[in-house]
């Protein structure tokens, strides 16, 4: 388990529809917006690394200090963008495999827009599972 | 492009170039403070030359021309490494000084994307400043040479007695800058010696003779400068020669007041002299000078084999920090210098091919410093070469990494390295990893300085292609935050704000929140104040956030609002947020609500129920004589019409989505009302013209037009609340509602429009509701009577059964009366308008007497197929203005479960000149019904009588803890009559049904149904159930009772409709115990319980019995004995049946499957839902008990059956009919005559639909007839 994760989810139009601190360390106040200051300012390297290649893991894109972004980019151009401080990279991709199915059921439902906010409790409750296991 | 013409080229160009130190007398530096400058400042505008066309010549033969040269100037005082808090106090009074420039821009509009991209320079230029102070910090450090000076420039004034001693003493050591005097440089550098002349001590002459005797003393270079040759001026010295020169200082009044053109002209040519006569050469010379020496000690394979031999041995050598130490003499050294005087000379590749020379020795040396310097200039030589990018780049990272691994002292060196290399990276275009570099300053300077570093990383995302909007805004965010540390609050928001455009609008709530919050509260720190409100109004509805912070949010806020000293408004203020989508509007135009409740009821369901009651405008009026009238009501249609002095009431959801309470206080709606002015009045009147909105006049007072309601409320946390304000106009015109208004914590004032959709809300298919709630402007007319009604003592909660008269009672409040009032109830088999009579009378005490049985002509009026129920109250019922009608409505619980009643009361409006002539009154009222007592019966045809009938009646109490005395049961009508069984006085065994007790009671019932005449008489038969006291029994032929039974006979409709074989009872049960829950209003009286259409008839549709002797006395020994006997044999249905009577003498082998068809169906016969299991095979097995007997019937025969054996008829509905039996007896003794079968069938079979159950044909088997016969004595 990472001492920091932060993992979230941006919509095809840049905004977050899911947000989790997955991490063990104890939330600070301040951690949560600097977190989202990272990440946010990742999706430019995002932009830039996206079309570069076929992947679509593209491993830590980002650094701020001590804390990488690595990034996944679904096929909807939905970004997965995980803040972390550990260096398992292959654990980074399963996460980020899994959790893929897990967003596509979500994308499944009729009922769910896309882009929307994932509101799903069975979601979060799934992605922290994951989280434990695999960061 | 040519890094030589780049920006940092120039830069380089001008920075590294050559020193001159500058040491002067007391009396040259007045000479020159007459113009407020010092000396320096008087040579610096002419150091440097654009167009210096000087030839040079360095180790290479070939000569080339310098244009662009620069020499710096220094007071030999200067010339030391500089106090670590001296420099950084001087750059942060560079920051300040940028400081004054920024205030008016932070008031306006935060810049946007285009505009931004749009200025040329990005960046602002005191940033360029600071880099060149920072940079300026380091200089004259030990390990780099193009710090320390070419030239030493004495000066002397004309007016020093002496010149000659004072140059002397000028020459003195002691006062030389230590790099000279601790042998890091050759002391031996140039000397150039100048005598300054002030033209105002007198002519120039004199001067010629100290220059001569300096020429004997120091040789050729002894110049003389004359200067303040110009008049003493007054004017404001707009043409001052100096002025295009004077850029680079603080201009004062006596700013060069004294410098005349021949003044300038004269600097400049020394100045120009000094470079290309002495600098130059000099510095080729000693390049040439010390190439030779290189050449000799370390070119060439032997001296580097010795090199590497010399150092190895050196490697035992304790390490210092800073690596060996040095001197001028040392060919490392030696090699520096040159390689620095040629970078300064523009010979690059010299300078290159030196420094690489040098970096290995100090390599192997760890001469760290040393090296690191030596790779930042082999870095910088590669750039000015434009050689490749890779090697540059990996010459400043090892400077770089290296400065930074020597701890601090070389600290800020790293930064000048770095600042140079980002500037190397930004002339390439490499925008992206200059801004890598500048963050990396950043981590290791102070806060101030690292905000600056982060500002221009910023700029650097943006000026990168595509643009870095998102990481521009994050540098600048962690610039401003930087700015905020080290206490620079202008600084600080001006970085936030340009970065605000990067974060507007998007859901990344926690950055939005961090920005506008920290903005907001730097603004409060700096007094603008507007601004920090504004700011601050971006983060109220933080739902996001955790308390705490919601409460720092807050108070911060309200802080700021309070330091404001006012309140002030605010146009969509977040807190709390309003569910627009919530709004509802609820008016009373010609339908009003007797509570707001009844609003809700949808409006569907009042117009279904008023149907029959209003007026049916446009179909009636169809002549052309009333248009005006059409085209009224038609404009009432479509702008909504509200009454003066009747609140029109807006609905709204007010949201608070923190965890903190907040208290809003002064909710109320915002409103126009516009009188109508005397020419809409004539429009208004003309065909099919709805009122222009152009033809009313300005707004009046609102003060007085009308009146607001105002609401303080406290939402707590993350509550949702309904509120509804209202707004009562006083005048007729036009109220327009445009928004709400509303204070939160008593210090900010939020107002927000309502802003409408209609089209939307239509699509939604919510049209039902659009004339309801959507509209909000409202025609405001004359004022209207408006009933008030409520009908008292209506219990929330009653026990199925309960009869009870209640009270409707009738208010006008207003002047005048109305008239014509109809009624109209949704469910009168719940509730029905009494008499007027009945007001005063005692219930249930005025039902218990028989004598006034009136026959009413109540029950014609009752329409009981209708569901809902008219009522017209008599037309002399009028309520005048401020009077009250009261009029006694009667209610039956009918049914046990919730009911909803709907009351509309229709009025119409007596001597009215106004458009709207009837208004409704609609009412509405929940109850719940509970469960009490339920019945059911069970009724057997008794075989004695054809006319008599056993009743088994079932009663059990449902309730939880009440118990009810049963009174009286009465059968409706006159067919039929009760009685109770003979041996029993009372038909109930007890009289207090306990709860949860369950009884069964049997009496029987005759059928009256021959005696009575075709007139329909509902007098009924009861049966008293109460042995004691109270033995009054109830009328229930009398209204309400019977109305009710009407209600309740059609509801409990069966299928056999008009089946005449049913009976209806009528159960009348009293609340027994006094329960302290239920107060004494809603106590009942009176429970009734009205069970109709009980079938009386079994399965076959006939009954019959059997007639005649049973005992005969005869003389068997004389003849045999003939026995006459009557079958009588009734149909009970509706339809004729066919009938056959057959005979046996011999009893025919019946099948067991007809049995058990026999007993199955006998099961089916009543309507008996709820019944304990014994009690049912109780009646089955008195069914089952008509089964002929097999075991009498044996091979003899006691009696053969004479006449006809089998007979056939047709029997008419309700007929009856007499068959003639005649059997022959042989011997005494007793006989069953049970052998005969009925056959019978439906003729025609009527009811081909209806319920499976009904069978169109069967048989029956004859019932158990003893006769015994008696053989006569004689």
């Amino acid at each position: 388990m990472a001492g920091t994760a932060c993992f979230i989810i941006v919509s095809k139009n840049d905004i977050p529809i899911y947000e989790a601190e997955v991490g063990s360390a104890a939330k600070k106040e301040e951690a949560s917006q600097q977190h989202q200051f990272i990440l946010h300012a990742a999706l430019d390297i995002v932009e830039d690394l996206a079309w570069t290649t076929n992947a679509m893991f593209l491993k830590a894109v980002d650094k701020f200090n001590d804390l990488s972004v690595s990034v996944y980019v679904t096929a909807g151009h939905t970004r997965f963008m995980l803040l972390h401080d550990s260096r398992n990279e292959d654990g980074i991709k399963s996460f980020f495999q899994e959790v893929q199915e897990l967003y596509i059921k979500i994308l499944l439902n009729p009922l769910y827009l896309p882009s929307a906010r994932i509101a799903s409790s069975h979601f979060d409750t799934k992605v922290r599972a994951l989280a434990r296991k695999y960061l | 492009m040519d890094p030589l013409k780049s920006y940092f080229g120039r830069l380089l160009q001008e920075e590294i170039s050559p020193m001159i130190m500058v040491r002067t007398t007391p009396l040259a530096e007045d000479a020159c403070q007459k113009n407020g400058l010092n000396f320096v400042e008087l040579l610096l505008p002419f150091s440097s030359f654009t167009k210096l066309n000087v030839p040079v010549r360095t180790a290479n033969d070939q000569p080339y021309r310098i244009q662009l040269f620069k020499l710096r100037l220094a007071y030999a005082c200067d010339i030391h490494l500089q106090n670590d808090e001296v420099a950084e106090e001087h750059l942060k009074q560079v920051v300040l000084d940028a400081n004054q420039n920024i205030l008016p821009h932070l008031t306006s509009e935060p810049p946007e994307l285009q505009n931004l991209l749009k200025k040329s320079d990005l960046c602002p230029s005191w940033i360029e400043t600071f880099n060149k102070e920072l940079i300026r910090t380091v200089s004259f450090s030990e390990h780099e040479t193009f710090d320390h000076p070419v030239a030493c420039l004495f000066v002397v004034s004309s007016k020093d007695e002496q010149p000659i001693n004072r140059f002397v003493d000028l020459l003195n050591t002691d006062q030389f800058p230590p790099l000279l005097n601790d042998g890091v440089m050759d002391p031996k550098i140039l000397k150039h010696y100048l005598v300054l002349h002030d033209r105002q001590d007198g002519s120039p002459d004199k001067v010629s003779n100290i220059l001569a005797e300096m020429r004997s003393t120091f040789g050729s270079n002894c110049k003389f400068l004359c200067i303040n040759s110009a008049e003493a001026r007054s004017d404001d010295g707009k043409d001052v020669p100096w002025m295009p020169y004077g850029s680079h200082i603080l201009h004062r009044d006596n700013t060069a007041r004294l410098l005349s053109r021949e003044d300038i002209n004269g600097v400049r040519d020394f100045m120009q002299d000094l470079s290309s006569n002495y600098i130059i050469p000099h510095m080729e010379q000693k390049i040439r000078i010390l190439n030779q020496q290189v050449a000799a000690t370390r070119r060439g394979f032997r001296n580097q084999i010795k090199n590497l031999w010399w150092r190895k041995g050196k490697e035992d050598a304790p390490e210092s920090p800073d690596g060996p130490t040095y001197t001028f003499s040392s060919i490392e050294s030696q090699i520096r210098v040159l390689a620095d005087y040629a970078f300064m000379l523009r010979d690059y590749e010299l300078a290159l091919s030196n420094y690489r020379l040098l970096s290995t020795d100090y390599k192997l040396d760890k001469a760290w410093k040393r090296y690191a310097g030596v790779q930042e200039m082999t870095g910088l030589c590669s750039f000015m070469l434009d050689q490749s990018r890779k090697d540059s780049d990996y010459c400043m990272e090892t400077a770089f990494t290296t400065y930074l691994k020597i701890g601090s002292s070389s600290q800020r060196n790293a930064s000048r390295c770095g600042l140079w290399w980002a500037e190397m990276l930004k002339a390439r275009g490499q925008y992206k990893d200059a801004a890598n570099i500048y963050f990396r300053i950043s981590n290791e300077e102070p806060s101030l300085h690292a905000a600056v570093m982060l500002e221009q990383a910023s700029y650097c995302y943006l000026l990168s292609i595509p643009p870095m909007l998102r990481k521009y805004g994050f540098h600048l965010v962690l610039s401003g935050n930087r700015y905020y540390i080290s206490d620079q609050r202008h600084h600080a928001i001006r970085a936030y704000r340009n970065a605000l455009f990067v974060y507007r609008e998007n859901g990344w709530s926690y950055i939005s929140d961090h920005v506008h919050y920290n903005v907001g509260r730097w603004y409060s720190f700096i007094g603008v104040l507007d601004l920090a409100i504004k700011h601050m109004l971006e983060v109220l509805a933080c739902s996001h956030q955790s308390l705490a912070t919601q409460n720092v949010f807050l108070n911060e806020f309200f802080h700021v609002v309070q330091s404001m000293g006012k309140k002030f408004e605010v146009y969509n203020l977040r807190l709390p947020v309003i569910n627009m989508a919530s709004l509802k509007v609820f008016y009373e135009d010609f339908r009003t609500y007797a509570s707001p409740s009844d609003v809700h009821v949808s409006e569907n369901l009042w117009q279904s129920l008023e149907e029959e009651l209003v007026p049916s405008a446009t179909t009636s009026r169809s002549n052309w004589l009333d248009s005006q009238m059409k085209s009224s009501s038609r404009r009432n249609n479509d702008s909504a019409v509200c009454v003066v002095g009747e609140a029109v009431v807006v609905e709204l959801e007010f949201q608070n989505p923190l965890q903190v309470a907040v208290p809003i206080s002064e909710i109320s709606l915002i409103c126009e009302l516009t009188a109508k002015s005397e020419g809409t009045e004539t429009g208004s009147s003309s065909l099919n013209t709805p009122p222009p909105d152009g033809d009313f006049e300005s707004p009046y007072n609102s003060d007085s037009s009308f009146m607001l309601s105002k609401l303080d409320v406290i939402l707590e946390t993350g509550e949702t609340k309904r509120i509804q304000l209202e707004v009562c106009p006083k005048m007729e015109g036009l109220l327009k509602i445009t928004g709400v208004r509303w204070t939160l914590s008593d210090t900010v004032i939020g107002y927000r429009h309502f802003e409408f959709d209609m089209k939307g809300k239509q699509k939604k298919g919510r049209r039902d509701l659009s004339s309801l709630s959507t509209n909000l402007e409202f025609l405001v007319i004359k004022g209207l009577p408006k009933l008030e009604a409520c009908i008292q003592h209506l219990p929330k909660k009653i026990f199925t059964g309960d009869l009870r008269p209640l009270l409707l009672e009738l208010r006008n409040q207003s002047e005048f009366s109305v008239k014509n009032i109809k009624m109209k109830i949704s469910h009168p088999r719940y509730l029905i308008p009494g008499n007027i009579e009945e007001l005063n009378m005692d219930f249930p005490k005025y039902s218990e007497n028989l004598e006034s049985a009136v026959i009413k002509e109540a029950p014609a009026t009752v329409i009981p197929n209708t569901k809902s129920f008219l009522f017209s109250f008599p037309d002399d019922a009028k309520v005048q203005g401020r009077a009250c009608l009261t009029w006694p409505l009667w209610f039956h619980a009918g049914l046990t479960g919730k009911i909803s009643l709907y009351v509309s009361i229709y009025y119409e409006v007596e001597s009215c000149s106004n458009n709207m002539t009837y208004r409704i009154l609609r009412m509405h009222h929940d109850l719940e019904i509970l469960p009490s007592i339920d019945v059911s019966f069970n009724i057997t045809p008794c075989k004695s009588s054809l006319h008599e009938f056993f009743v088994q009646m079932d009663i059990v109490n449902k309730t939880k803890s009440d118990s009810f005395s049963l009174h009286q049961l009465s059968s409706v009508g006159n067919m039929w009559e009760i009685s109770a069984l003979p041996t029993t006085l009372y038909i109930c065994p007890v009289q207090t049904l306990l709860a949860g007790q369950a009884l069964s009671c049997f009496f029987k019932l005759k059928d009256c149904r021959k005696n009575s005449s075709n007139e329909e008489h509902l007098s009924g038969c009861d049966l008293l159930m109460v042995s004691q006291d109270n033995k009054e029994v109830i009328d229930v032929s009398k209204s309400p009772m019977v109305e009710f039974h009407q209600f309740e006979r059609h509801h409990q409709v069966k299928s056999s409709k008009g089946d005449l074989g049913k009976v209806d009872f009528i159960l009348i049960s009293k609340m027994a115990k006094t329960d302290p829950v239920i107060e004494p209003v809603e106590r009942p009286k009176l429970l009734t319980n009205h069970t109709c259409h009980i079938s009386i008839s079994s399965n076959s549709p006939i009954s019959w019995q059997m007639s005649g002797s049973r005992m005969i006395n005869h003389d068997f020994s004389a003849s045999f004995c003939e026995v006459g006997f009557h079958l009588r044999v009734q149909n009970c249905s509706d339809s004729v049946v066919s009938i056959r009577l057959v005979t046996y003498d011999v009893m025919p082998g019946r099948k067991h499957s007809e049995m058990a068809k026999l007993s199955d169906s006998s099961g089916n016969g009543s309507g008996w839902n709820d019944i304990s299991l014994v009690n049912d095979i109780k009646v089955v097995s008195s069914v089952q008990g008509n089964r002929p007997k097999k075991l009498s019937m044996e091979s003899q025969f006691p009696f053969i059956w004479c006449a006809l054996s089998s007979t056939k008829l047709d029997l008419q509905p309700l007929s009856s009919s007499e068959i003639p039996l005649k059997i022959c007896l042989f011997t005494p003794g007793t006989y069953d005559l049970s052998n005969y079968e009925l056959h019978w069938e439906l003729n025609p079979p009527e009811r081909i639909t209806g319920d499976l159950k009904t069978c169109t044909s069967g048989t029956v088997y004859g019932h158990p007839f003893y006769l015994t016969a008696i053989q006569l004595q004689h």
